[in-house]
């Protein structure tokens, strides 16, 4: 069997990704009839709030995907190679997520309505002591020009590592290239993760999530949304993999990648509750006011329930199910468990975002469920559109055939 | 003490180990053992062994180290002696979490090598027979059993037209250290177990 | 196609040299072999020598009390528990190696594993004894253990990081101490089955437990390994983090951050990863081992260096920014008045940790200065002290000045027992690691040939005809795709 290397997007994919997208516009519509035209600032905060938990969400876990290219390139992997094409298809959605985001970003924090963000109410930050203090970080120049320069740098190195990608596209590599090769793909790699480091892992989560929760504060939180992102963003990758496979693509791509896979799901889903776990223990067991205080509506308010889903879904269920070696080669298991896995880090998301914008109740989540399949039907145009672009395997690649032979 | 007849062939490359495992078994002849000097990824299969459990065992000993664990520590604390620890409640689950797991993971790996010695009879001042001191640094040192109806010239030429070299037949005492696999042991052609090859 | 060994000509080979399994055998168990050298006698007096220093430190720290030590007031936890969280951290690069890596199949792990595994036990060693010592009536250890007393039972509490300690140190030595000896017992098979003295074969056929090296075995032997491996390395990471609970549970600003867990454990892998470099630098240079701990090797682990440093850098900063923006007056003094404050008493050390730690490792984003040795072992020792620092940092700043100014004129400085009391740590951890490289070999024998027709150089220089098929070809030939 030759290679199919040029995919097709499947007439029904199409009407998918069009329907959710679709289904995702008239959530928002209606959201914003209900909510976000309302007059109180808490009401119409709750629509934005279900935009930028969405938004935000989403980008982050097709960043992720980029941020899984480069750690594998970084540690030299081979065994990823037969679907290295999936993790760029899908990393190249993020300057489109990208623009979405800032769009919504800004216009919460430029909007006159600071139920979201208090700290960009000048007046108020004036009177309170402890935002004044934060002024520094927390003002809408430094939130402004951050957040546009953490995608734009998110986008233009996510397009040099495809580029580069695609390089590799014309005729067999000798030695001495494939050397070359690695070299550069290393060095932009590194890169990466260098403002993969300044961005995800400490300043973005600050000033786009905890900022909402504005005189609370965890060193931990970035971490821990970082973990969240990246399982999620496994998930997505597998998912993907998975489609193209029953389609009839990815020849060199088995069950032992799947197994792979799987393996990172159950791995990082582990080491999301231990960041988790150290957070919550910590700030429990310290059992500071000023800290507890975020808890509170978490844990014993309104948003018990999701607390304790939160956990089951993202911790007990991964742990249970894909711990067994059969699981994780089987397609409908892991195809199950990335849908849940996504979802259940989305949910983690509803629950950083909205307890500080509704406190006394749990929004209606059908319209956020609309709004995230919203958001799925894009990242799967997009990564569809992205895919045709590029043959589908890197076959020249110097370690594609390690892939191909690759043996858990 | 009873004897038991074995012969045994030595090989020095895996690519020809592989297709002598199976031809040996299609013949029908019934491997003791092959030791090699590190292991050999798919040769467990080739042989028709049966996959090891060990993993089921582990799961096992490292549920009862959390059961142990949690109701433990809950009976101390909350029922035993009801102690209060910076206006905790008595019940402070999170703070049971770090030894809840770390006893998890000592039952776990305590349970699991004390399975595999037990199941390896490995120990300390036990000895074994391997019939080729070489088998433990370059040698792949194959052994089947031999019975009455075994015609030990025939065999001998046999597994020499495999490939192994320095064949001989060896009488062993069957004595519990000897390792029988019998009921680890599928016959050949089974299952596809021979994809491996 | 379990036959096939391919892997990318691209990657250097992981033993150099023209090899085969006989060889292999030959060039690690022969220095076991030998006679020591003029040099381990050396060694191995001074490290005895540090050691009886270390016995001499803690007799007087037994016999008058812990009044011996220069604790004070504030400063209830001085140099043993930097040393104890020192080498506790030191202790997580063997497991970490063999365990994590393994998972993630690094296959250049195969080459240093088994001594790294060895320094992690004899770090946790030299970890164990400073709570222990430090407990003063010693004679009374066991108080520590839930077992039913006579006082009451009066049980331990289970609520305090400090008993976690207890199990998560104690299960870390036993895990590490099996998983290490499990691996080692077909090696020492390999010592046994060579040996020519009595005592040779006395010892390692006691040693090596009848390994025979059957099929059956080896099958279990391979699933009881991964387990361990999936096992050691969560318990790699909650080792450490339970040691960073000791102080970020408490409520003493600059210790109770959220960030610590993680921080603590990419601490220690960098600090560990520096530990064996140290050794392993000097072993295959000793042992004439370069070949199997080639330049790609020490490259490598220097690659985790830099990232783990950098880890640890975005760590620091994150702590120090969240100090201020977390706006609490009492958090933030402790960060900018005891640690950033250069002129503040200990200021000094702030600035030692983060030159160390964060800044120096950088220079190994340079491939020149990965694969120089002198570099490497200069920059291992480096960063060993710096993430000394990062623990004295840690403990002794945050409580040298507390909330009562009246308690501030108490500098900390450590008496000569404490000081000797660590170099005893050293003599034992290096007492051990000459008896160890002396005695068992010191790279995992089965492992390497299993990677030698993959990894070896002489195997992959064979490999041309597959490197330069064309991808289809190969892929149909060799592909296993067992249908979807």
């Amino acid at each position: 069997m030759a290679i199919r290397e040029h995919f097709e997007i499947p007439k029904r994919f199409n009407t998918w990704s069009f329907a959710l997208m679709g289904l995702g516009l008239i959530s928002i519509v209606l959201l914003y009839i209900t909510h976000g035209s309302s007059k109180d600032p808490h009401e119409s905060a709750r629509f934005w709030a279900s935009l930028l938990q969405n938004s935000v969400y989403f980008l982050l876990v097709v960043n992720a995907a980029m941020f899984f290219i480069c750690a594998t390139t970084l540690a030299w992997g081979g065994w990823q190679m037969s679907f290295r094409r999936v993790s760029e298809a899908v990393s190249a959605a993020v300057p489109v997520m990208g623009v979405i985001g800032v769009v919504i970003l800004l216009a919460i924090v430029f909007s006159d309505n600071h139920t979201i963000y208090h700290w960009a109410d000048t007046e108020h930050v004036q009177h309170d002591e402890i935002l004044n203090h934060k002024k520094g970080f927390l003002n809408k120049g430094f939130f402004t020009a951050w957040t546009l320069l953490t995608v734009v740098l998110w986008s233009v190195l996510g397009w040099k590592m495809r580029n580069l990608s695609r390089q590799s596209d014309g005729k067999q590599m000798s030695v001495e290239e494939g050397k070359k090769y690695m070299w550069k793909n290393t060095v932009w790699s590194a890169l990466y993760l260098v403002v993969f480091a300044l961005t995800v892992m400490s300043t973005i989560p600050w000033l786009w999530l905890m900022s909402i929760d504005a005189h609370w504060y965890s060193t931990m939180y970035s971490w821990y949304t970082f973990a969240s992102t990246f399982v999620a963003g496994v998930a997505l990758i597998t998912l993907f993999v998975v489609y193209l496979k029953n389609n009839g693509y990815l020849e060199y791509t088995n069950e032992e990648h799947l197994h792979d896979l799987g393996k990172f799901m159950f791995a990082f889903s582990i080491f999301w509750t231990y960041l988790w776990f150290s957070q919550y223990m910590l700030i429990w067991y310290a059992n500071i006011p000023e800290e507890t205080k975020y808890f509170e509506p978490r844990v014993q308010g309104p948003y018990k329930g999701i607390f304790f889903l939160n956990i089951i879904i993202n911790f007990i269920a991964p742990l249970l199910i894909l711990m067994k070696r059969d699981s994780k080669r089987n397609y409908t298991t892991i195809t199950f468990m990335a849908v849940l896995i996504i979802f259940g880090h989305w949910l983690d998301f509803f629950q950083m975002v909205h307890p500080a914008v509704s406190t006394d109740h749990v929004p209606m989540m059908l319209y956020d469920l609309g709004i995230a399949l919203g958001f799925v039907g894009l990242i799967m145009f997009l990564t569809a559109k992205a895919l045709t672009k590029a043959p589908l395997v890197p076959k020249n690649h110097p370690f594609f055939k390690e892939s191909v032979i690759h043996h858990t | 003490m009873a004897e038991q007849k074995f012969v045994v062939g030595n090989f020095y490359d895996e690519a020809v180990l592989f297709p002598a495992v199976k031809k040996v078994r299609k013949a029908g002849y019934k491997i003791h053992d092959v030791f090699t000097p590190f292991p050999i990824h798919g040769l467990d299969k080739a042989m028709g062994l049966r996959d090891t459990s060990l993993h089921t065992a582990g799961f096992i000993y490292g549920i009862t180290g959390t059961t142990t664990a949690v109701t433990f520590i809950t009976w101390a604390l909350t029922t035993d002696w009801p102690l209060n620890f910076g206006g905790k409640p008595f019940f402070s689950l999170p703070a049971w979490i770090p030894i809840t797991f770390e006893l998890t993971v000592l039952f776990a790996a305590v349970g699991m090598v004390l399975t595999f010695c037990y199941l390896c009879q490995l120990a300390p001042f036990v000895k074994k027979d391997h019939f080729n001191p070489r088998s433990t640094d370059d040698t792949f040192v194959m052994a089947f059993e031999c019975t009455e109806k075994t015609n030990e010239a025939e065999a001998i030429a046999f597994l020499q037209s495999l490939g192994a070299q320095d064949v001989k037949v060896e009488v062993r005492e069957t004595r519990w250290w000897l390792g029988r696999y019998d009921k680890d042991t599928r016959p050949f052609g089974e299952q596809k177990e021979l994809e491996a090859v | 196609m379990a036959l096939l060994r391919y892997e990318s000509q691209v990657r250097a080979p992981l033993v150099d040299g023209t090899k085969d399994y006989h060889q292999v055998t030959e060039d690690i168990c022969g220095p076991v072999e030998a006679s020591p050298s003029r040099l381990w006698w050396i060694g191995f007096i001074i490290s005895v020598g540090l050691l009886i220093f270390g016995i001499i430190s803690v007799t007087m720290e037994v016999t008058y009390g812990v009044g011996q030590w220069n604790l004070n007031k504030t400063v209830g936890w001085g140099w043993d528990i930097t040393n104890f969280v020192w080498w506790v951290g030191i202790g997580h690069a063997g497991t970490l190696i063999s365990a994590i890596l393994l998972l993630f199949r690094q296959g250049w792990r195969t080459g240093v594993n088994r001594a790294a595994e060895a320094m992690t036990i004899f770090a946790v060693m030299c970890a164990g004894q400073f709570p222990i010592w430090h407990m003063g009536r010693v004679w009374d250890a066991f108080f520590v253990l839930p077992y039913p007393n006579t006082r009451g039972p009066l049980w331990v509490n289970f609520n305090s990081p400090l008993l976690w300690d207890v199990f998560a140190i104690s299960t870390y030595f036993t895990v590490s101490l099996l998983f290490w000896y499990s691996g080692l017992l077909p090696d020492l098979a390999t010592l046994r089955d060579r040996a020519k003295l009595k005592w040779r074969k006395m010892f390692y056929g006691v040693a090596s437990f009848g390994w025979t090296g059957s099929t059956k075995h080896w099958q279990r032997h391979e699933a009881l390994s991964l387990v361990l491996a999936g096992l050691s390395t969560p318990l790699v990471l909650s080792v450490h983090t339970i040691v960073s609970f000791d102080f970020a549970t408490s409520v003493v600003p600059g210790w109770h951050t959220t960030i610590f867990p993680p921080y603590f454990v990419a601490g220690a892998i960098f600090s560990g990863f520096a530990m064996v470099q140290t050794l392993l630098v000097v072993t295959r240079k000793v042992l004439k081992l370069e070949e199997y701990i080639t330049i790609e090797h020490i490259d490598v682990m220097n690659k985790v260096i830099v990232l783990t440093g950098s880890i640890v850098g975005i760590a620091y900063l994150t702590e120090l920014f969240i100090a201020w923006y977390g706006a609490n007056g009492y958090e933030w003094y402790a960060f900018k008045e005891n640690r950033v404050n250069i002129n503040s008493p200990l200021g000094w050390s702030y600035y030692i940790m983060m030159g160390c730690n964060v800044l120096s490792p950088q220079i190994f984003w340079f491939r020149k200065m990965r694969r120089s040795i002198t570099v490497t072992f200069f920059m291992s020792i480096l960063v060993n002290i710096g993430m000394w620092f990062e623990r004295f940092v840690i403990i002794v700043t945050s409580v040298y000045r507390d909330y009562l100014p009246s308690a501030w004129s108490t500098y900390y400085r450590p008496t000569i027992w404490e000081v000797g009391f660590f170099m005893g740590t050293f003599g034992l951890f290096f007492t051990c690691y000459f008896l160890f490289s002396k005695y068992f070999p010191v790279i995992a024998v089965a492992e390497i040939k299993h990677i030698l027709k993959r990894s070896g150089e002489s195997y992959k220089e064979k490999m041309d005809t597959l490197e330069q098929e064309d991808p289809e070809q190969f892929g149909q030939e060799h592909s296993h795709d067992h249908g979807a």
